[in-house]
């Protein structure tokens, strides 16, 4: 399925005819669908609709778990990273992650940050400072913890650890950042700080954020998919998606009757 | 003031359950500083006696009632020290494995039986490291150890089998089913999330246990660690088995020696005099604040390191 109305918009992620299973059971059924290049795209979709299962395959999350496995072609830019002779590391490198609670490493807050840097190049402590500030001021956070970088990041408030951990992801500039219910475990205000900052950064990033909330899906996203038991139900621009879905059971969601 | 009905008597369930768990924490208290008061007041011979020399002294001696505790100092924490090097790394690499590596089907036969390992008594150990390691080390490991080795001086004493060595071995045996136990149950508490976002940044799976599960679990790791240790501090039997009981100073591992529990154990029942039972009473009192001081080292070290980490 293509978004409607993307013109000649790159397509970074091509998925084609996703099938996903935990053991036995089928839990995504030939998902096809394009993830368009800086823009945000919103998942959403009753819970146990195959949204989180859909994006863990992406950085292919699920290979740490024995019997869940994925079949079909997830082509990004080009190549099948669903194929095992793809370096689980490397591509992890390029796709980024953020979680439903915030996780900060039990070090401190610079460390969370150089942590990824470290695991993937060798730099001079000047080097790595510049680009703690750097990665910390893309996520919002600096001026928050410039005096505090060396306190522990599980010291900072729920929010900020969330913008951390985003900092964290970017640190290592990846190509596509995956965003797994990043603000359910959040206030308002903190939420809105998150949603500000998703809309920072899709112009450096391509984002896909799974969200129970669909005012969230229609502020932050360009484009929509709406996901129901596995399958991917109807998928285009967020605008289009919300005003005129062009099924009856997306309309259902999105306006509350159901789900 | 509570909210809660008063009943009969006047005082609110509350009130009667707060006294009662402070008592039962109190209770600890009260045995704690008995305990030492007692200890004290009963070595008061040998401390008169000897004064601070009884720590630094390597005489044991019940025929010129000459008594100095260095020769079981060093035997304690010699034995202590073989014991934790061999059983920590082992320990955490059971834990990880069952935690992390490992099929599940293995995990629940395995921890069993390391749970199992755990509830022999010390007296098995000591019997089975008499007639079992010790021939294998006088044999073979120990000959080699002193024909390669012996330009280190802790290797530097000819192989008898029994010694300080062979007891760190024995004592790391029986603490390793401790710690292991405790470390795997610290490593399976790592939220699954905290794990899939190190992971999620293309970190390995011995990165991902080093630099998150590890200062993760830190505090429980430190605790099941001080378990075994605590254990291998006053292990009396099973040492008695195998140290060889010798009153004698040596750097040397392979060398027979004494530890306090084991000096205790052989030699209470044959003390004859005031003074020699006193010196007994005071190793006693030092082992307690041996342990003591090492306990609270470790609680200062988890404080500070928990500071820098944020644990």
């Amino acid at each position: 399925m293509n978004p409607q109305n993307k013109e000649q918009a790159e397509i970074k992620i091509a998925v084609k005819n996703l099938n996903f299973f935990y053991g036995d059971k089928q839990a995504l059924f030939d998902n096809t669908l394009d993830i368009v290049a800086n823009k945000a795209t919103a998942f959403i979709g009753p819970s146990g609709c195959g949204k989180s299962t859909h994006i863990r395959c992406y950085n292919r999350m699920f290979n740490l778990y024995k019997g869940h496995r994925g079949e079909g072609e997830i082509l990004f830019d080009g190549q099948n990273i669903l194929n095992p002779d793809v370096p689980e590391l490397e591509l992890r490198h390029r796709v980024g992650m953020i979680f439903q609670k915030p996780t900060p490493f039990p070090m401190t807050v610079y460390d969370n940050i150089a942590y990824g840097l470290k695991l993937h190049g060798n730099y001079s402590g000047s080097e790595l400072d510049g680009r703690v500030e750097k990665a910390l001021q893309d996520g919002a956070l600096w001026n928050e913890v410039k005096d505090s970088l060396h306190k522990p990041g599980t010291a900072l408030s729920g929010g900020q650890q969330q913008r951390l951990c985003i900092a964290r992801a970017i640190a290592v500039q990846p190509e596509v950042i995956l965003m797994d219910e990043p603000c359910s475990a959040l206030d308002p205000i903190a939420t809105s700080k998150i949603e500000e900052l998703i809309d920072e950064l899709k112009k450096k990033f391509t984002i896909v954020i799974v969200t129970h909330s669909m005012q969230q899906a229609a502020r932050v996203s360009d484009f929509t998919a709406y996901f129901y038991l596995g399958k991917l139900m109807e998928y285009g621009d967020t605008n289009a998606i919300f005003t005129s879905p062009q099924r009856q059971e997306t309309e259902d969601y999105i306006t509350g009757r159901f789900g | 003031m509570s909210t809660a009905s008063p009943s009969k008597s006047g005082f609110t369930s509350d009130q009667v359950f707060r006294f009662l768990t402070s008592a039962f924490a109190a209770f600890i208290a009260i045995l704690f500083i008995v305990m030492l008061s007692v200890l004290w007041h009963e070595s008061q011979p040998s401390i008169d006696k000897f004064g601070f020399s009884f720590l630094t002294s390597s005489a044991w001696n019940p025929v010129t009632n000459e008594y100095g505790a260095l020769i079981a100092i060093v035997g304690t924490l010699l034995t202590t020290t073989v014991a934790m090097a061999i059983a920590l790394p082992i320990s955490l690499g059971i834990a990880l494995f069952l935690a992390e590596i490992s099929p599940y089907w293995m995990r629940r036969p395995v921890g069993t039986a390391i749970e199992l390992l755990a509830a022999i008594p010390s007296i098995v150990y000591g019997m089975w490291g008499l007639f079992v390691i010790v021939p294998i080390m006088a044999s073979s490991i120990e000959p080699w150890m002193y024909e390669h080795l012996s330009f280190i001086p802790l290797f530097s004493s000819p192989p008898l089998g029994i010694g300080i060595l062979t007891a760190g071995l024995v004592l790391a045996l029986m603490v390793i089913p401790f710690i292991a136990a405790i470390t795997r149950d610290v490593f399976l508490m790592c939220p699954q999330n905290l794990k899939e976002a190190a992971y999620g940044l293309g970190a390995t799976k011995w990165e991902v246990v080093r630099d998150v599960m590890i200062p993760y679990g830190i505090k429980g790791i430190v605790g099941g660690v001080f378990l075994g240790l605590g254990r291998a501090l006053g292990e009396t039997m099973a040492v008695t088995f195998v140290i060889g009981n010798a009153y004698h100073l040596s750097w040397s591992l392979l060398a027979p020696g004494n530890s306090i529990a084991s000096t205790l154990a052989n030699e209470f029942t044959e003390a004859d005099g005031e003074l020699y039972t006193s010196s007994l009473i005071e190793l006693g009192l030092v082992l307690f604040l041996i342990t003591f001081i090492v306990l609270s080292l470790a609680q200062f070290w988890l404080h500070t390191s928990n500071k820098k980490r944020g644990g």
